[in-house]
């Protein structure tokens, strides 16, 4: 009762809400599109439209601070982009010549992970689980539009927050 | 014996780019959780996937209408979510936080596009007023629940607006 109370006065008002813009993009009055978070809120991934193509850009909040991405020139238009709990790393889709693939950048080592899809399904958007152990792929493809998750736990460290242990990991000695 | 030393060479290098030939063709691969997978199949046609933590929020197709859908993945079940639905509303996009208590909506209803916020635990619905007014589209919710990012169309451009949940 207490917190519908809560609710009820936090919503009679702008006040309660702290909002601020993402800040400049740095290429005039472009538009942005298509923003992730981490899981911490740190880092920023938005598609920012640059001459005509859709390219993603990774900022540190509050800053606005742009970080470097090493793999995903020449592979634009970029959409969906999606961020670890640290920022470690980013799911989107790039397009590779006629196809539309699904690629995992990890900032920390500079690999670059490539998703095979079954063939004729054709990504439409993605979200990475925060931790990296999953990614949820949103298809079209044989006439309808599906979701399907995938395991990245062979393919990924997890990403988590600072002082949480790794599931399965020994537990340390007394 | 020149020859014989370059082909030596050639062969050495050949016999150690195997592991890494190897390593390349056998690179593990994402694996889909196919028993998952089937009942989202099951559910009728699906989109717009948000997944954090255990929760996967989605719009499903059915009957002819869109609907949002939260997932428990230990359960492998969807989750009641009283209070979210309208007959008229079509939802747009959703994304959930890592503890699968609060879902950002952006929905059409009544002609007007509009970000709600829902809690679970209490099960009611916020509105997110945005300043300067505007129309969202996509939204993304921090795993923590604390704070959105929406795009936002303002007068011909779209921006992003980032908004602390309070």
């Amino acid at each position: 009762m207490l917190g519908l109370v809560a609710l009820l006065l936090s919503g009679c008002g702008s006040w309660s809400w702290g909002r601020r813009s993402a800040g400049p993009v740095g290429w005039g009055g472009a538009d942005r599109q298509d923003p992730a978070l981490s899981g911490n809120g740190r880092v920023l991934a938005s598609v920012v439209r640059r001459d005509g193509r859709d390219t993603v850009l990774l900022q540190e909040q509050p800053s606005g601070t742009v970080l470097p991405l090493r793999h995903l020139q020449r592979l634009e238009p970029h959409r969906s982009p999606s961020l670890s709990w640290n920022g470690r790393y980013l799911a989107l889709l790039v397009q590779q010549g006629p196809e539309r693939r699904v690629l995992i950048e990890d900032r920390v080592t500079g690999r670059l992970h490539r998703l095979p899809l079954p063939g004729g399904l054709v990504p439409e958007s993605l979200s990475l689980a925060a931790d990296g152990r999953r990614i949820a792929i949103a298809t079209e493809g044989d006439g309808r539009s599906r979701v399907q998750l995938y395991d990245l736990t062979s393919l990924l460290e997890p990403d988590l927050p600072a002082g949480l242990p790794v599931r399965g990991a020994p537990a340390a000695s007394p | 014996m020149t020859l014989g030393v370059r082909g030596l060479v050639r062969a050495l290098a050949v016999v150690g780019a195997l592991p890494l030939l190897l390593a390349g063709c056998l690179a593990p691969l994402p694996q889909p959780l196919v028993g998952l997978n089937q009942r989202l199949e099951a559910a009728g046609p699906a989109r717009a996937p948000s997944l954090s933590g255990d929760w996967l929020a989605l719009i499903v197709s059915r009957d002819g209408r869109d609907r949002v859908q939260l997932v428990d993945l230990q359960r492998q079940q969807p989750v009641p979510l009283p209070g979210l639905e309208r007959p008229d509303a079509q939802p747009l996009s959703v994304a959930v936080d890592g503890r699968g208590e609060r879902l950002a909506l952006v929905r059409q209803l009544e002609g007007r596009t509009e970000l709600v916020l829902y809690r679970r635990n209490l099960m009611a619905l916020q509105p997110v007023p945005l300043q300067p007014p505007g129309v969202p589209r996509r939204v993304s919710l921090r795993a923590d629940g604390r704070e959105l990012a929406v795009e936002v169309s303002r007068q011909g451009q779209w921006q992003v607006d980032l908004i602390a949940v309070p």
